[in-house]
């Protein structure tokens, strides 16, 4: 059989996922073994001009090239990747969501402002169809090896939908809010298995919400440990703000 | 012979005896007065002055990632089940959980037999320790009737101060008494010096947390499935599932399959999963046969208080306050059933008093 | 330690694939060197190794030998990956499970067979088996439902039932297409018109959760005892087992305790239909 050929792209990120993937030790191996990387910026130099089994797609979208560009490299592939909390849900490039554009693009680019139109960040799946998702800031290895086991199968991989807490009550872990400590573990999506809170930091939220979170019940909670509202506001708005454009729609 | 004496500073002895023929897992203090059930290695290591721990020891009956089988579909559906098993010793298992033991071991026993459990099981030799005092105010042992030992150890350790007393209850404890040669025979002295404090334990716990008999709770249930609590609960519930997850009794689980990555070769196994997970009754179809997050919590309270009586014949919460203390929403087992018996009506503020008299003292 | 997992599968081998609709397979399995030995009504955990299990009803009736039939509708993980099997290949058989139509307790009395979308594929277990025993059932009416002609399984089943004279068979469609001669409308409205000795009838009904409710009226409508309604119920399910909870409505484990339930019974669970 012949190996697939994959890809990776980055679209506006920081690239700490490709990183993570590029750092994969000794897994990395046998995932070659697997699949055939025909371009990835960040470990080779080799450009790809056929057509892609499956594109890895880091980072959101945020300008209008990347739009094109996005368009253009689904048609190129039979499926597609979204990792990465800025690709799978927008991430904290969504934080750009809550100012107005112009401001946005007056202040970063000041009097070059108009040479760099720019569009509201959008998640991938916001602009072009997604087949698999791996959220996570960065990604979680083990679930990227899923994913890829799952496309190499032919399997469908939904994100997981139970809160982050069910995972971490499996690891044994002190919960955080008996620490005082506010933590998004309750509504955000598991299959991390917990790795931050294990690593004795919060849950930031960066998978995103689960399907139907009790919002209100979260800020219930926040105000019997007296704990900020608007703490896990901005928490949850750092990974989360483009999520509100799927709602509306 | 039934009861035995272990000297305090011989505590330590007797877990380097046990450890070296297994694997022994004590409650280990983790900080901000969390405990959990953890390999030890000397006695140092546990703490016998504890809550209950985070999990409870159902992780060594039925752990939280079991393998059911490994395969190789090389040349076709070609599965091996697997029956993971170890020797292990679980030191100071408190009443409440050497209840729930009891109830996981009726489910699994039940036929059609779990034979991954009942192979666990038979490896694991139990030494109970009795709570002198309640753990904190979250315990509702006594509403249960677990708040002194009902069996379901080889051995039970009660703290008289200045030593231990144990009671034997199967072969393999008395063998462990036997072999180790660290134990005396009781004396009168000692019976009586159990009975006193079991006598003061009838004090502490005097009458039921909760003003409601026993005997009226399945009645209590009967009429409280439309209550409104439930929608108090949907309100509150965030569907983290740390309830059932932290709790003695719940034993769901899902089943999963897992390749490798040359997809021809892999392992079946389960996880826990939970009844308060969003996903855990969906069908295809998208139809969920518990959508609301109250129909979840009422589904876990009649689980503990409800249906396991007709099938078991017992409650299924085994009194530990677990899943109060680990509900971020400060969802409160005795707050929920107390609002309950409120809006039936049912209080009984001496609830428990005269069925402690009844109570069996210790045999001699 | 030398013990029998509850887990084990056994091989089964695809006979033949037949495409019934754009989302239904038939599968023709067979269990070298044994019969699955089931009731009409009960289910078979179906594995494929590194994909999952899922339960699938017999949907032969259990006269058929040295084979059974599952029709799978492709919804998902694994029933995606068994549209893609082909005769020949194997799958992995637990069961078969569960608590079927009660066939001594329906022997000599008249029967009513309601059917909705999927709902047929168990049902035809039965109603299979009925018709191959037929001296020993009293009247046999069947009712079938899907919501357009295109949905409508074993078109050639159904016409040999049709052509009976000791079977009275109807149908009808949600929505119509042109070529559609036969009744419009929700499979309650037939109900009506069916002539029943209310005494002496079992209706049998199986079909999508929401389906349930209405019919179990007209059936009420039509004087005919709780006890004598049946109905089976789809749950979530993993183990079969009795264990995993998944399945459970109330105090009923759906997977051992059912999934065919008397109406009464039902009733009695609370949040069954
Ligand atoms: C007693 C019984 C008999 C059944 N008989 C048939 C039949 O004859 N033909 C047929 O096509 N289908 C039948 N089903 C439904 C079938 O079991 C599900 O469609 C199947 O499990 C979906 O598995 P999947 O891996 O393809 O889907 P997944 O990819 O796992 O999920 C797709 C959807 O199916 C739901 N689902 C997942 N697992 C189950 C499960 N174990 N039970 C029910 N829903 C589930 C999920 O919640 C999700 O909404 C029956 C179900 C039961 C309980
Ligand atoms: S622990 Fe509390 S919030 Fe979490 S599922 Fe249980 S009741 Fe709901
Ligand atoms: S399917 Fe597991 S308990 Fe019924």
């Amino acid at each position: 059989m012949n190996k697939p050929k994959v890809s990776f792209f980055d679209f506006a990120c920081c690239e700490g996922c490709q990183l993570q993937i590029a750092n994969m030790g000794e897994l990395l191996l046998d995932v070659l073994g697997a699949i055939d990387v025909v371009e990835f910026r960040e470990v080779m130099s080799e450009k790809w001009v056929g057509e892609f089994d499956v594109v890895f797609v880091e980072g959101s979208i945020t300008t209008p090239q990347a739009i094109e560009h996005i368009k253009r490299l689904r048609a190129r592939t039979k499926t597609l990747v979204a990792y990465g909390s800025c690709a799978a849900i927008g991430g904290v490039n969504g934080m750009k969501n809550n100012y107005k554009l112009e401001d946005i693009r007056k202040s970063v680019y000041g009097k070059d402002a108009n040479f760099f139109p720019t569009v509201e960040t959008k998640a991938i799946h916001q602009v072009v169809k997604v087949d698999y998702v791996i959220p996570g800031c960065p990604v979680y290895l083990p679930e990227v090896v899923a994913v890829l086991k799952a496309f190499l199968a032919g399997l469908p991989r939904p994100v997981p939908d139970n809160a982050v807490c069910v995972e971490c009550k499996l690891n044994e872990n002190i919960c955080l809010y008996e620490r005082g400590v506010a933590c998004l573990g309750p509504i955000t999506r598991a299959g991390c298995n917990s790795w931050c809170i294990n690593h004795g930091n919060i849950c930031y939220g960066c998978r995103g919400l689960v399907s139907n979170p009790n919002t209100k019940g979260a800020k219930d909670i926040l105000e019997k440990y007296s704990l900020s509202v608007d703490l896990i506001a901005n928490k949850m708005n750092m990974y989360n703000k483009c999520g509100e454009n799927d709602n509306r729609e | 012979m039934q009861y035995n004496l272990l000297n305090k500073n011989q505590l330590n002895d007797l877990i380097s005896f046990l450890a070296r023929e297994q694997k022994v897992v004590a409650p280990v203090a983790q900080g901000l007065n969390n405990y959990a059930f953890t390999e030890i290695k000397n006695g140092i290591q546990a703490t016998l002055n504890y809550i209950p721990t985070t999990l409870p020891p159902k992780k060594y009956f039925m752990p939280q990632r079991e393998t059911l089988a490994t395969y190789d579909t090389t040349q076709g559906q070609n599965m091996d089940p697997v029956v993971e098993h170890e020797k292990v010793a679980l030191f100071g298992v408190h009443t409440c959980d050497l209840a729930g033991i009891q109830c996981l071991n009726m489910v699994f026993s039940e036929k059609p037999k779990d034979q991954n459990y009942l192979a666990r099981k038979n490896a694991i030799t139990i030494i109970g320790y009795e709570c002198n005092a309640y753990c904190d105010r979250f315990a509702s042992c006594r509403l249960v009737h677990n708040h002194t030992p009902n069996g379901g150890y080889d051995l039970f350790m009660t703290n008289l101060g200045d030593k231990f007393i144990l009671h034997v209850n199967t072969p393999a404890g008395e063998k462990i008494i036997e072999r180790s040669h660290l134990f005396s025979l009781a004396a009168k002295a000692d019976l009586a010096a159990l009975e006193r404090l079991r006598q003061k334990k009838r004090e502490i716990f005097e009458k039921n947390e909760i003003p409601i008999e026993h005997e009226k709770i399945p009645e209590l249930f009967d009429k409280s499935y439309q209550s409104k609590v439930w929608a108090d609960l949907d309100k509150r519930c965030v569907a983290c599932g740390n309830c059932t997850n932290v709790c003695p009794s719940c034993y769901c689980f899902d089943v999963i399959d897992e390749p490798n990555l040359d997809l021809t070769t892999g392992r079946r196994y389960r996880q826990w999963d939970s009844c308060q997970n969003e996903t855990f009754a969906k069908v295809a179809g998208g139809e969920n046969f518990r959508k609301e997050r109250g129909a979840r919590q009422r589904h876990r309270y009649y689980r503990k208080f409800r249906f396991p009586i007709e099938k078991f014949s017992r409650f299924f919460c085994t009194g530990c306050g677990r899943c109060s203390r680990a509900c971020m929403a400060k969802i409160d087992l005795k707050e929920t059933l107390v609002s309950l018996i409120k809006e039936q009506g049912m209080e009984n503020p001496n609830a428990g008093r005269q069925s402690t008299i009844a109570e069996k003292p210790a045999t001699f | 330690m030398n013990t029998k997992s509850p887990y084990q599968i056994k091989i089964g081998k695809i006979l033949s694939v037949k495409q019934m609709t754009s989302m239904e397979k038939m599968f023709e399995i067979a269990l070298p060197g044994e019969d699955l030995s089931h009731a009409p009504g009960q289910f078979v955990e179906v594995s494929l190794l590194g994909i999952g299990e899922a339960p699938l009803s017999v949907s032969s009736s259990p006269t058929k030998q040295g084979s059974f039939e599952l029709v799978v509708r492709k919804v998902g993980k694994l029933t995606g990956a068994l549209h893609k099997l082909k005769a020949g290949d194997e799958v992995g058989i637990r069961g078969p499970f569960g608590q079927g139509f009660p066939v001594r307790i329906l022997e000599g009395n008249d029967l009513l067979f309601v059917a909705g979308g999927l709902g047929i594929v168990p049902l035809r277990s039965l109603i299979n088996f009925v018709i191959g025993n037929r001296k020993n059932f009293g009247k046999v009416d069947i009712l079938l439902g899907c919501r357009n002609p295109k949905e409508m399984l074993f078109h050639e089943e159904l016409a040999g039932w049709k052509e009976r004279l000791d079977v009275n068979f109807n149908c009808t469609v949600d929505k119509a297409d042109p070529d559609w001669k036969g009744n419009v409308g929700l499979i309650t409205s037939l109900i009506p018109g069916v002539t029943l000795d209310s005494e002496r009838t079992f209706a049998v009904v199986v079909g999508p959760p929401i389906m349930y409710k209405f019919v179990i009226m007209k059936l009420l409508d039509k004087n005919i005892p709780e006890r004598q309604i049946l109905i089976s119920l789809e749950r979530h399910m993993k183990c079969g087992l009795g264990k995993c909870g998944h399945c459970q409505i109330g105090n009923t484990y759906c997977c051992q305790d059912g999934p065919v339930f008397t109406y009464e019974k039902v009733k009695a669970i609370g949040g069954a239909i």
